[in-house]
């Protein structure tokens, strides 16, 4: 349903406001956002604290609807769906991955890579099947069977990107990703989301403090008070 | 940190106070509420227990009639002269003298609850010898304060009042001991003068035990100015013949003496017969609980401290004390002992739901607040300061609460009582600094999980074994406490309630550790169902992986995630463990009460035909037997003063007369034990009268042979045959088939009938001449009755509490896991779960939690109550003898576990509701 869309962008954000609050403590978070992204991309959104890179990301995936502008992913105007839509475009299309991991705790590392499957209703053998290899991409087979508290940082981070490419989306929306992990460990996972670009064919659209980061991406987008200031190539 | 160690007063910052309570007003206010509640419960049950006591005591007295009389007994003085009895015209100062002597000897505590003195002076009973019939006769003289009854109680309707034998100047004469017999005048009531027919002038045909003749004369008829006055009492037979006051087919008649005959009464029977009595009737408005304790004390010594034979041979002419007085007292006491404790093992009850809550709900409250706590910590406030700030929030809203609901318990009841809210107002002053502090000190000590493996592991052994530990502490006490229940039961050992008598006046220490048991035990038995819900949880999960349903497996990982949260399940357990017990505890005392009510009347309705000889029983009972709606009428002879004797002594049991066969049919078709060894009482060859016994110490048993002595004929055998079925609230029954009776040659006459049938009430009110007992109205007396009816109240409301606070241990719980809750499904929606499925999930967070609770609330409740009911004295709740069987409260347990489970969906749903206008990145961001 998607290959004959790809005459236009996977992603085009158009004149996206969007604004906290009201009167003299309102907070402009996002004016006048617009760009696009293509498959296969990765594109990093980079800016300081409270500059709007949650709110765009957020924005984008349909998390937070905006003022007035449109979002349209894959050919779909997120910002005209409804809850259900909403619900459709996430399990389909659209993917996450937190500063914060979001791992069910007292699943193991596979059942959480699976979770996306289980809500597409993918019979058993075909998800065991997916999410050993995922697992294998992350490369964490040999830890398919542990929870998440017994696993490191950076390798939750990376059970939550196997899990965020498990009903192989079209756009991968990851809000800091390293935000806590060292810079070695954080490295890492920024090269695995590289890496993923390619393998599964996604656009990955990421969010980060770290210069380093920066330059595994092919776009950087550099946010100012709710504006993308500029635009510029690696 | 060793700046700390200086001391330096607490530095409250009033602004954080101020903002901290308006932020978080409406947990506060909550906390508020359930303080507010239980003191009010708490603080108005013991005054409130302690006022029906007064009123049980009252009833007591008031019910015993007799028993709660004192009386000092004395013989004459000799009369002996030289040669013969010296009439002695002072007899009637003398009898005004021991009055007056008596009276003075009282302690006047007890004087003080004590009616005037009545002095009765009676002689033997005589044998009437005017006929067949089996009737006695004895006069008696009665006098009070305002004279002799027969000059100040009476009007002489014909005739004249009693005069001395002989005239003024023989007043003091001598009479030679073989004289033929003293004449002495006497008067009769109307009735016994018909039942006699005799008139003014007439002699009394009468005989002594020797079978002497008496010389007694009619002077005159009288009728009693009041014949409820209850002095009467004292005399029976005088206002009326009375049957059954010397054995089975006996009639009492009385002749009534005046202070002009009673020196010839004297005369005329032998020197030691005559007997003098002090009666005291015990004024029920005058004792109370208090008094009651030293009335029986000042009863027990009297009672010691006059042995003496008061045989007149033996020279002895003091006063001998008698009075059931002090056991009637005991055994009210012994009532409301048992109330008290009751009303404690309720109260612990209620006390330990809304401590568990108050602790939630400060747990709940320092979590909200972590983050400005934390705040507050890096600004440089010390956890003193917090501590101190927090514990000034918290007790101000303790102490306005249970303020607030001391005043209700004021407004509502007789006084308040401080001593049951401490816990409470403690927990809720206490809690919220100590979770508040805790949380502070953990937010900035900056205690993460170790990274070390074996460090990780060493913590959680620790925490497991602290655990481990704090449970068997509970195992402990909980096994301490039901052990000591077990040995000494509700009641006050009997070192400590000899003085005790108003409740909660001397509780020995076991006493609150015993009225503990059942929150200890269903405390227990709730951290072990704590133990087990992880476990199983896990097991569920494992189980709802292979399932294809989606929402099964993230409501159950969700469950799981959280299933070490020990409080709210312990509430919710707890609180609906406790609110069955409570309910048990009520259904029990009204199936209770409704089934001594069946023992006590016996049937619908029962008549009591009683001393009256004016009703025909057997015939009222066929008219009663026709009457619409009447299923059954069978007419009985009950005779409590009959005497049995077995070989080897006299025995008193409840004498039953009665048609076998259509008394085995009123059991029957009543939820009464049935009794088919009645159909083993059909008259059979003559010789030994066939009989049921029955009786509560084993004193009768079947196989044994009974005598039923009689006056002027040989004693009836009687062969106890079988075990009868308990007649009334009395310890020993014999029943006999009154056609075997009659043919035995005793006659029978019936006072009492049994009425069944749905008309039966309709049927039998308004006849004369008999008391109605009305079984439903016996219940419902005695479910009003003060104590009782205290109780069952008490026994509702705890209830009602307790399932309220359950309710909100499950509101508590689920706010305080609600951030976390929709934070995952925030996550979960980021997945594609529709918001819809999510409730589902939510639900299926709750739902196990809610589902142990509910089922395994009541079943603990109802457990403990097997294992307690025993032990709580519940037979002096319901007015019988032995205790209650268990009932089970299908209805209150069955809408306990439903209203648990409806409430998940109403918090879901209103969680949704709140959530749904903040968007999911705000969920996400915030977390709540
Ligand atoms: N729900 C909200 N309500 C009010 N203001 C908000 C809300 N969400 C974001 N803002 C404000 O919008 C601005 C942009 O916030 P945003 O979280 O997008 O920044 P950010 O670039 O992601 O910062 P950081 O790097 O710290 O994550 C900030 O000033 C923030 O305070
Ligand atoms: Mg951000």
């Amino acid at each position: 349903m998607s290959g004959d869309r790809a005459a236009g962008p996977l992603l085009s954000v158009r004149d996206v406001h969007r604004r906290f609050g009201s009167g003299p403590t309102a907070v402009q978070a996002l004016r006048d956002v617009s760009f696009d992204v293509g498959t296969g991309s990765m594109v990093a959104v980079v800016g300081r604290s409270g500059s709007g890179k949650t709110t765009l990301l957020n924005v984008v995936g349909g998390l937070d609807s905006p003022d007035t502008g449109t979002v349209v992913v894959d050919g779909t105007e997120v910002t005209a769906l409804d809850d259900d839509g909403l619900a459709g475009l996430r399990r389909r299309t659209v993917a996450y991955v937190f500063q914060t991991f979001g791992l069910i705790p007292v699943l193991s590392a596979a059942e959480n890579v699976g979770v996306p499957l289980r809500l597409a209703r993918v019979p058993v053998r075909e998800r065991e099947q997916r999410v050993a290899r995922l697992l294998d991409l992350v490369g964490l087979a040999e830890h398919a069977r542990q929870r998440p508290d017994e696993l490191s940082g950076g390798q939750q981070q990376r059970v939550a990107i196997a899990r965020a490419l498990a009903a192989s989306p079209k756009l991968l929306i990851a809000d800091e990703p390293t935000g806590q992990l060292d810079a070695e460990t954080g490295l890492a996972v920024m090269a695995l989301l590289r890496g993923v670009v390619e393998a599964e064919n996604v656009a990955v659209l990421v969010s980060t403090h770290d210069p380093v980061m920066m330059a595994l991406a092919d776009r950087v987008l550099r946010m100012h008070d709710g504006q993308i200031h500029e635009q510029e190539a690696p | 940190m060793t700046r700390r160690l200086r001391a330096r007063p607490p530095a409250i910052h009033w602004p954080s106070v101020r903002g901290r309570a308006r932020a978080d007003a409406g947990p506060l206010l909550l906390v508020a509420a359930v303080v507010a509640v239980v003191t009010l419960l708490a603080g108005a049950t013991p005054p409130l227990i302690r006022a029906t006591a007064d009123d049980a005591v009252r009833d007591a007295v008031r019910s015993a009639g007799p028993d709660a009389e004192v009386v000092a007994t004395a013989r004459f003085d000799y009369d002996d002269g030289v040669d013969g009895r010296v009439r002695n015209p002072g007899l009637r100062e003398d009898v005004e003298d021991f009055r007056n002597r008596v009276d003075d000897a009282l302690d006047p505590r007890l004087r003080a609850v004590l009616r005037r003195p009545v002095s009765v002076v009676s002689g033997p009973t005589f044998d009437v010898t005017d006929g067949s019939l089996l009737r006695t006769f004895q006069f008696t003289y009665l006098a009070d304060e305002r004279g002799a009854h027969s000059a100040t109680q009476v009007t002489w309707i014909a005739g004249h009042e009693p005069r001395a034998a002989v005239p003024p100047e023989d007043a003091a004469i001598s009479v030679p001991y073989q004289a033929p017999p003293w004449p002495v005048q006497v008067g009769l009531s109307e009735a016994d003068a018909a039942a006699l027919r005799v008139r003014p002038g007439d002699r009394i045909k009468l005989k002594d035990k020797n079978y002497r003749a008496k010389n007694v004369q009619v002077s005159g008829i009288f009728r009693a100015n009041d014949s409820t006055d209850p002095t009467w009492r004292l005399a029976p037979g005088l206002l009326r013949p009375r049957s059954g006051a010397d054995g089975v087919g006996n009639t009492r008649l009385g002749g009534l003496l005046s202070p002009e005959s009673l020196p010839d009464a004297r005369l005329a029977v032998e020197s030691d017969e005559l007997d003098r009595y002090v009666h005291f009737e015990a004024n029920p408005d005058a004792i109370s609980a208090g008094t009651a304790r030293d009335v029986a004390a000042i009863l027990v010594t009297l009672r010691a401290t006059s042995t003496g034979s008061g045989s007149a041979t033996a020279g002895d002419f003091s006063p001998r004390w008698q009075s059931q007085l002090d056991g009637v007292l005991g055994a009210v006491q012994i009532r409301i002992n048992a109330a008290t404790a009751q009303a404690s093992v309720l109260l612990v009850g209620v006390l330990a739901g809304a401590v568990l809550v108050l602790l939630l709900a400060a747990a709940l409250l320092a979590r909200r607040r972590a983050q400005a706590l934390t705040a507050a910590r890096q600004r440089g406030a010390g956890l003193t300061d917090l501590g101190a700030e927090l514990l000034l929030e918290s007790t101000a809203v303790a102490l306005t609460a249970a303020a607030a609901g001391l005043a209700l318990a004021r407004v509502a009841g007789p006084g308040i009582s401080w001593r049951w809210a401490v816990p409470v107002v403690l927990a809720a002053a206490v809690a919220g600094p100590a979770f508040g502090v805790l949380r502070a000190a953990r937010a900035t000590r900056d205690r993460r999980v170790p990274a070390n493996r074996s460090a990780r592991l060493h913590l959680r052994r620790t925490g497991q074994i602290r655990r481990a530990a704090v449970e068997f502490a509970a195992l402990l006490t909980a096994a301490g406490a039901m052990v000591a229940l077990h040995q000494r039961g509700i009641l006050p050992t009997p070192a400590a309630s000899a003085g005790a008598l108003a409740p909660w006046s001397d509780a020995d220490d076991t006493a609150a550790l015993a009225s503990s048991a059942p929150a200890l035990g269903v405390l227990v038995g709730a951290l072990v169902l704590l133990r087990l819900l992880p476990p199983a949880l896990r097991l569920a999960l494992r189980r709802a992986l292979r399932s294809r349903r989606p929402m099964a497996v993230f409501g159950t990982a969700q469950a799981a995630a959280t299933s070490a949260r020990a409080l709210p399940l312990l509430v919710m357990v707890s609180a609906t463990a406790l609110a069955t017990f409570a309910l048990a505890l009520g259904v029990t005392a009204e199936r209770g009460l409704a089934d001594a009510a069946w023992r006590t009347v016996g049937a619908d309705v029962r008549l009591d035909a009683g001393q009256s000889e004016e009703v025909d029983v057997p015939a009222l009972a066929r008219r009663i037997a026709a009457a619409p709606g009447v299923r059954q009428a069978v007419a009985a002879q009950i005779l409590d003063t009959a005497r049995l004797t077995d070989g080897s002594g006299i025995i008193r049991p409840r004498l039953v007369v009665v048609d076998a066969a259509a008394y085995r049919e009123l059991l029957a078709s009543l939820p009464l034990p049935d009794a088919p060894a009645l159909a083993g009482l059909a008259p059979t060859a003559p010789g030994a009268v066939p009989a049921l016994v029955w009786s509560e110490n084993g004193a009768l048993r079947p196989g044994m042979r009974l005598e039923l002595p009689r006056k002027d004929a040989p004693a009836v055998a009687l062969t106890a045959v079988g075990t009868a079925p308990p007649v009334g609230d009395t310890r020993d029954v014999v029943i006999v088939d009154a056609a075997a009776l009659t043919a035995a040659g005793v006659p029978v006459v019936p006072d009492t009938i049994w009425v069944t049938g749905p008309g039966a009430a309709r049927a039998t009110t308004g006849i004369a001449g008999v008391e109605t007992v009305v079984r439903t109205e016996v219940l419902r007396e005695r479910r009003t009755a003060p104590l009782t009816a205290g109780l069952l109240r008490l026994a509702w409301l705890s209830a009602a509490t307790l399932a309220a606070l359950g309710l909100l241990g499950l509101a508590l719980g689920a706010a305080a896991s609600a951030p976390q809750r929709w934070q995952t499904l925030g996550r979960l929606r980021t997945l594609g779960l529709r918001l819809r499925d999510g409730r589902w999930v939510a639900a299926g967070e709750l739902l196990p939690a809610v589902l142990v609770a509910a089922a395994g609330g009541p079943l603990l409740g109802l457990l403990l109550a097997l294992l307690t009911f025993d032990s709580l004295a519940l037979r002096t709740l319901v007015g019988g003898d032995s205790d209650p069987a268990v009932a089970v409260p299908w209805w209150g347990a069955g809408l306990l576990a439903a209203g648990l489970v409806a409430a998940v969906a109403v918090v879901v749903w209103a969680e949704s509701v709140l959530r749904r206008r903040r968007g999911l990145s705000e969920l996400l961001r915030v977390g709540g």
